[in-house]
């Protein structure tokens, strides 16, 4: 029987969760062993396979229109969908910005703050995705297991592919289970 | 007792027990977040509920009394996916997102209970609405993103304190945890003592000086004593890296059952004194740092020959911030060994004293602390509870809005007299009067728990509105008020026993026994003494006037305490001054000789508080190198003098006769 296949992707995160990912050091040939790691951020393959993965795992909160594709050829692609993170699966640090407001955002960051030189705008390009609320996939996309950690520990990650490459249900619990 | 099942186990409790309450007696644990104990439930939070057999939908038992033959399951699935769910919507209400808190990662109740019931995500996202953060408060921060509206902080304020500062404001989604009528802290009528902090389960009430300085898994939790003043309160400190980040409460202590005041959380944290770091000497009319060596030798050197000399000798006085350990080595160094007739403390026995003379003759007349909590009705003479000793005075301005009564008696205004059913200003030194008055209009009216023979009572009562200058219905009044009371006490203060009058302190006795304060099972009657150590500067004999009549030497052991104009007035003719101090201050400008001592958290030590309670405090910090404890520095001068320490503080503090009874806590 062929090798599940799970393909990881990040949208609006900051790739701390994958550097997790990487933190489980050695342990990564396990994994490679039990499934085949189609496409990442940081391999070759950008996609996952058009005749889709068994897992697909995203990092990331959704924040402009460019992010929902993502989310949903991920969805419409993977068995599984696995949020990894808190911004996927809160909205994380880029959702406070909600409490403000896109615009307000926008103007702060490239008209007002403090370090912009005199004359700076908001980027226009027609060919820029189109910026929106931070929301978490779930708000999107259906999600099938939320992975919450800021990052989630190497240990969560690695027992979360792990189980789901050998076709069981990861339980986030105990030492596996925090928000920070 | 009733009798009712929990989980299936047959278990009893008194009545009036909520089933919260029952369940935790017989080792059930049910989740929760608004409890918290000696608080007026609130069931805001809905976490704790419960299936009750008969109920058509899940209760909150914090709310819930116990009945006969009640069925209680705790632990279903429908629970647990309930409170999982109550849980994400109380997430999903605010700005919880953990990861930039500082309390998160074990210190939130919040989150340590989402983790226990696994929640992993929230169904529902929030609504994105920003709420006010309150910055204007010195010592800590209100964030009302962060609140899930348990009201801890509102009822800590008013059930624990009394102050009832914080309320909550609008209504819903939009309610507001508020300072009075919406107004900035800092410009409220907070009295900062900071239990709001302590109860907040969430980051939303945070410390300032100790936010962002690590997890409290990673620090250590040291329990100890306050050394604020004579009420005593347990402490617990944390402490990292040989600093205290954070003094709190300790919940368990009998004293203070977790509450401080201003006094004792937070002014140790604002200190801005600079330490003494080495032995000092005065060499050419400068101050040089010596060695240990150089300094004790000198000290010794000069004060020996002075053993004995009487006036012409040396004289000594501590602070009474010095552990009893240290104390009582003073006090057998220079008053038996070197036979001063000048040994005393700083307090020089103004709140003690006369209690003390009054005890030799009858023996000990004063209560514990706990007495207030089971009172319903307080005169209090002589003292201002809203500014000193305020722990004590939090005990009762906590039960006026639940039925206490308080009569409030001092010729100065004070903040307590709007809040007093009787408030009465008499004029200064009409004490006695007043009290032999309000004695007689008792006996006049047949209100007596004790006979009394006083024979002229419509004299005693004439002199007394004569020297007090108050109208005869306001004396009887508050006589009356007293008389009435079913569990009344007197706590009296500096005012009183300033005057160095036994007559008047026995007057109290008397009155006290005439109401029933005192009997054989009640001791209703304390007097708030002053600094820590007040009872054992009492024990131990250190309670003269401090006067300066020739001596040659003064040696100050002053510790971490503040050097008064007073003290430095006393000393100014002072020919040789030997101080053993922490800080630098006016007065170690004045020394000739300084020995640097540790902080009163820097030595392990005991303290007896006003209520005669022997407690220890812990060294939670290490002093730094070259800085010896009060008790370690006079040790050596004693054995350099040949006078070693030899009698057990324990023994000595039992020999004279006490105001107070000793108990260990």
């Amino acid at each position: 029987m062929a090798k599940p296949k799970i393909s990881t992707d990040w949208m609006c995160g900051c790739a701390g969760c994958h550097m997790s990912l990487l933190d489980m050091d050695e342990r990564i040939l396990q994994v490679v062993d039990l499934a085949d790691l189609r496409s990442t951020p940081i391999t070759d393959l950008k996609e996952p396979d058009k005749s889709g993965v068994d897992v697909g795992v995203l990092e990331g909160g959704i924040n402009n229109s460019a992010n929902e594709e993502v989310a949903r050829k991920f969805r419409q692609r993977s068995k599984i969908l696995v949020a990894l993170g808190d911004c996927a699966v809160f909205g994380g640090v880029p959702a406070l910005r909600n409490f403000c407001g896109v615009q307000e955002a926008l103007q702060r960051a490239y008209v007002d703050a403090e370090s912009n030189e005199p004359g700076c705008q908001i980027p226009n390009d027609p060919e820029l995705a189109t910026m929106t609320k931070t929301r978490a996939i779930h708000e999107v996309v259906p999600v099938d297991y939320n992975v919450p950690g800021c990052p989630p520990d190497a240990d969560v990650i690695f027992y979360v592919l792990s189980e789901l490459a050998q076709g069981r249900k990861p339980e986030l619990k105990d030492d596996l289970l925090h928000w920070d | 007792m009733i009798q009712l099942t929990i989980n299936g186990k047959q278990i009893e409790a008194p009545e009036g027990v909520t089933v919260l309450a029952a369940a935790k007696q017989n080792g059930i644990d049910i989740p929760t977040l608004c409890a918290q104990k000696e608080l007026t439930p609130f069931g805001g939070c809905r976490l704790c509920i419960v299936e009750v057999q008969g109920f058509r939908v899940p209760i909150a038992a914090c709310t819930l009394p116990i009945s006969n033959g009640m069925v209680v399951n705790t632990e279903t699935e429908t629970l647990k996916k309930s409170r999982k769910f109550i849980l994400s919507m109380l997430f999903s209400e605010r700005n919880h997102f953990c990861p930039f808190c500082q309390v998160s990662g074990g210190d939130c109740d919040l989150q340590n209970a989402a983790y226990h019931e696994e929640m992993t995500y929230w169904p529902m996202q929030p609504g994105w609405n920003a709420y006010p953060v309150d910055t204007t408060h010195p010592y800590f921060i209100l964030d009302n993103n962060r609140c899930i509206l348990c009201r801890r902080c509102v009822r800590a304020c008013g059930e624990l304190v009394g102050n009832f500062t914080l309320a909550v404001a609008e209504r819903g989604a939009a309610s507001l945890i508020v300072a009075d009528t919406n107004v900035p802290l800092g410009e409220s009528t907070c009295i900062k003592c900071g239990t709001c902090v302590q109860s907040c389960p969430t980051g939303a009430l945070i410390d300032r000086t100790s936010a962002y300085q690590g997890h409290e898994r990673a620090m250590t939790q040291i329990k100890s004593v306050c050394v604020g003043c004579s009420v005593g309160c347990g402490l617990n400190l944390i402490v990292h890296d040989n600093r205290i980040v954070r003094i709190e409460g300790n919940w368990e202590a009998a004293v203070n059952h977790g509450i401080l005041c201003e006094h004792g959380r937070y002014d140790p944290m604002q200190n801005t004194r600079e330490r003494i770091t080495s032995p000092m000497m005065r060499k050419n009319g400068k101050l040089e740092p010596v060695s240990w060596d150089e300094a004790l030798g000198t000290v010794v050197d000069r004060l020996k020959p002075l053993a004995g000399q009487g006036e012409a000798g040396l004289a000594a006085i501590a602070s009474t911030r010095l552990p009893v350990e240290a104390l009582s080595m003073f006090k057998e160094l220079f008053a038996d060994g070197c036979k001063s007739q000048m040994v005393t403390s700083l307090e020089e026995g103004m709140p003690t004293a006369v209690l003390s003379a009054v005890a030799k003759k009858q023996g000990s007349f004063e209560g514990k602390l706990d007495v207030l909590r089971n009172a319903d009705t307080v005169m209090c003479i002589g003292a201002n509870i809203a500014k000193s000793h305020m722990v004590a005075g939090f005990l009762v301005k906590r039960a006026l809005p639940i039925g206490m009564h308080l009569i409030q008696i001092s010729p100065e205004a004070g903040p307590l007299d709007e809040y007093a059913d009787i408030s009465l200003k008499n004029k200064p030194g009409s004490d006695l009067a007043l009290i032999n008055g309000m004695q007689a209009v008792i006996v006049k009216e047949g209100l007596g728990r004790n006979p009394l023979e006083i024979p002229d009572m419509d004299a005693v009562i004439g002199e007394a509105l004569q020297a007090t200058g108050l109208n005869a219905e306001a004396l009887a009044q508050a006589a009356r008020m007293l008389a009435h009371a079913v569990s009344p006490v007197i706590l009296f203060g500096k005012g009183i026993t300033a005057q160095r009058d036994e007559k008047l302190v026995e007057a109290l006795i008397g009155l006290a026994r005439l109401t029933g304060a005192v009997d054989s099972e009640r001791a209703g009657l304390l007097s708030l003494k002053g600094e820590a150590n007040s009872t054992a500067a009492a024990l131990l004999g250190l309670d003269e006037q401090f006067v300066l009549n020739g001596h040659q030497a003064v040696y100050v052991a002053l510790g971490d305490d503040f050097a008064s104009k007073r003290l430095l007035q006393s000393l100014e003719k002072a020919p040789y001054l030997v101080v053993q101090a922490s800080y630098s201050s006016t007065l170690t400008e004045k020394a000739d000789v300084i020995l640097p001592v540790g902080l009163w958290s820097e030595q392990a030590g005991h303290y007896i508080s006003l209520d005669g309670r022997v407690q220890p405090a812990e060294e939670a910090i290490h002093a730094p190198e070259g800085v010896r404890s009060n008790a370690a520095v006079l040790a050596e001068v004693a054995m350099r003098m040949n006078m070693p320490a030899k009698q057990d503080w324990k023994v000595l503090v039992h020999q004279q006769k006490s105001s107070v009874v000793l108990s260990a806590n």
